[in-house]
């Protein structure tokens, strides 16, 4: 660990410097903090990307009209924007004070607004493909039997399309937590956030304090594919799909 | 004794895709307990008239009657309807995610409303009456040809119709595979289930039908008992195509 320091002279900005380390393991506490607020926003962003994407999704492969125009032209916009600019415009243009209800800062709902929505928009990719692999003959089998248009979509195309999202998922859960370090922008003591501060204190940890961070990334998108691996193999259908 | 109207009736049933008229004024019916079998030529438009009936497609102009009851009436809910008139598959189309037991429950819950114990006892039964009692667990991709289409018979059999339709159900399987099915479709004749069944399975045509109709580009073409279109057709048509059958099988 000790590494370069070892060849004795000590110069400022040297990589791998026992007293940097300690310093980053000194502030664990405060870097910790801001590993929760990471995983808070991931959270909260892929469930409003889901709860927005996955109805998206359905009304993009099911839908006509009107409704489904409006769906595909909002995805649209929101892929082809930098999920930064989305950020900044959702922080100082979006009027968010939801703060009566839930008790975080503005920075934090701009940040949920922005990841999730931009989430929503790749999500419901991922269920409108998966839907639109369900053979339509289940459909209207279920229709056979006295199902509604709905009721056939809920029971029977969407319990195996949420099964075929997994893959889909697991990337989208891995870009939302790594864009979460976008939020530094606008000021969220997310874990980039901290680790920035702390480093504008020290800048010889620089190096110490981003491969501590790299690591909380990596663990952190690991553990959470691994767990998705696991829920899709609990769930799959014995025998494969039909 | 009082008069009951046919269990179905179609009256000039007419029908287009695309400009193409696929049904070309169709009129038959059918009394409870009677099997009748369409037969034709592929295009001819027997899938189609099947799915009139339970209005899977919509038809264009004449009238389709159920117990007297126009299907396209406007008190009719047609969720309703197609309780009353159960359909299997050529696809046989089971839910893949489904067990064969709970292929059975799903409509039997959420359709007709059944607490999850008697439904399943119902699922059960309706398996045993197609011989699958000991594969309740098995999932579509486990079961083969013939086993999946007896669970959608059971699945139809389930919702308790006065009509059983079947759409070609032995075309996508095996010929060792059909027999099983072409068993519990006789055993069913047996019980009087109405039933009206497109195949090219002449042998159960020949032994269960009480008429076979003969349909021919839109039109049926000749309509009458087995042995009459077997052995003495009146068209020339119906002829050629009974022999092309038999040259085949």
């Amino acid at each position: 660990m000790t590494g370069l320091a070892a060849a004795g002279d000590v110069l400022v900005g040297t990589p791998l410097q026992t007293t940097d380390w300690a310093f980053v393991w000194q502030n664990r506490g405060y870097l910790l903090q801001g590993a929760t607020i990471t995983i808070v926003l991931t959270v909260a962003s892929i469930l409003l990307g889901f709860l927005v994407g996955f109805p998206a999704g359905a009304i993009e492969h099911y839908g006509d009209g009107p409704l489904r125009s409006l769906v595909r032209g909002a995805g649209v916009v929101l892929r082809g924007t930098p999920i930064l600019v989305i950020m900044i415009f959702a922080y100082f243009v979006l009027p968010l004070d939801w703060a009566f209800v839930l008790p975080v800062g503005d920075a934090f709902q701009a940040a949920v607004v922005a990841l999730g929505l931009r989430s929503a928009a790749y999500q419901s990719q991922i269920f409108r493909g998966a839907l639109g692999s369900i053979d339509a003959g289940q459909l209207e089998a279920a229709r056979a039997v006295g199902f509604s248009r709905v009721g056939a979509i809920w029971n029977v195309a969407v319990p195996q399309a949420l099964r075929r999202s997994v893959p889909g998922f697991q990337n989208e859960f891995t870009i939302v937590l790594k864009d979460t370090s976008i939020a530094f922008a606008i000021g969220l003591g997310e874990l980039l956030k901290r680790s920035y501060d702390l480093m504008v204190s020290q800048t010889t940890a620089a190096l110490e304090l981003f491969l501590a961070i790299s690591l909380v990334y990596f663990v952190l998108t690991f553990t959470t594919n691994r767990a998705l691996d696991i829920l899709s193999t609990r769930f799959a259908i014995p025998g494969g799909d039909d | 004794m009082s008069h009951q109207p046919p269990l179905l009736e179609l009256r000039d049933v007419h029908k287009s895709f695309d400009n193409e008229e696929v049904l070309k004024g169709i009129d038959m019916s059918i009394e409870r307990g009677d099997v009748e079998v369409l037969v034709g030529p592929s295009g001819s438009g027997k899938s189609t008239l099947l799915r009139c009936i339970n209005r899977l497609t919509e038809i264009d102009r004449g009238q389709i009657l159920l117990d007297g009851e126009d299907v396209a009436g406007p008190d009719v809910d047609v969720n309703e309807l197609r309780q009353q008139v159960g359909m299997v598959f050529q696809d046989i189309n089971l839910f893949a995610h489904l067990t064969a037991r709970d292929n059975v429950t799903l409509g039997l819950r959420k359709v007709k409303g059944l607490d999850t114990e008697a439904a399943r006892a119902r699922a059960e039964d309706e398996l045993r009456r197609v011989g699958l009692a000991d594969q309740a667990d098995s999932y579509p991709a486990q079961l083969s040809g013939g086993q999946k289409q007896r669970v959608g018979i059971a699945r139809a059999l389930a919702m308790d119709p006065k009509l059983l339709m079947f759409d070609e159900p032995t075309s996508a399987l095996d010929p060792e595979l059909s027999s099983s099915v072409l068993e519990v479709m006789e055993e069913l004749v047996a019980e009087g289930m109405t039933m009206l069944v497109v195949t090219h399975e002449m042998r159960f045509a020949r032994g269960a039908a009480d008429r076979i109709s003969f349909l021919d580009n839109g039109r049926i073409v000749e309509r009458g008992p087995p042995a009459q279109l077997f052995e003495t057709p009146e068209h020339e048509r119906t002829r050629s195509f009974f022999e092309s059958i038999a040259s085949e099988a």
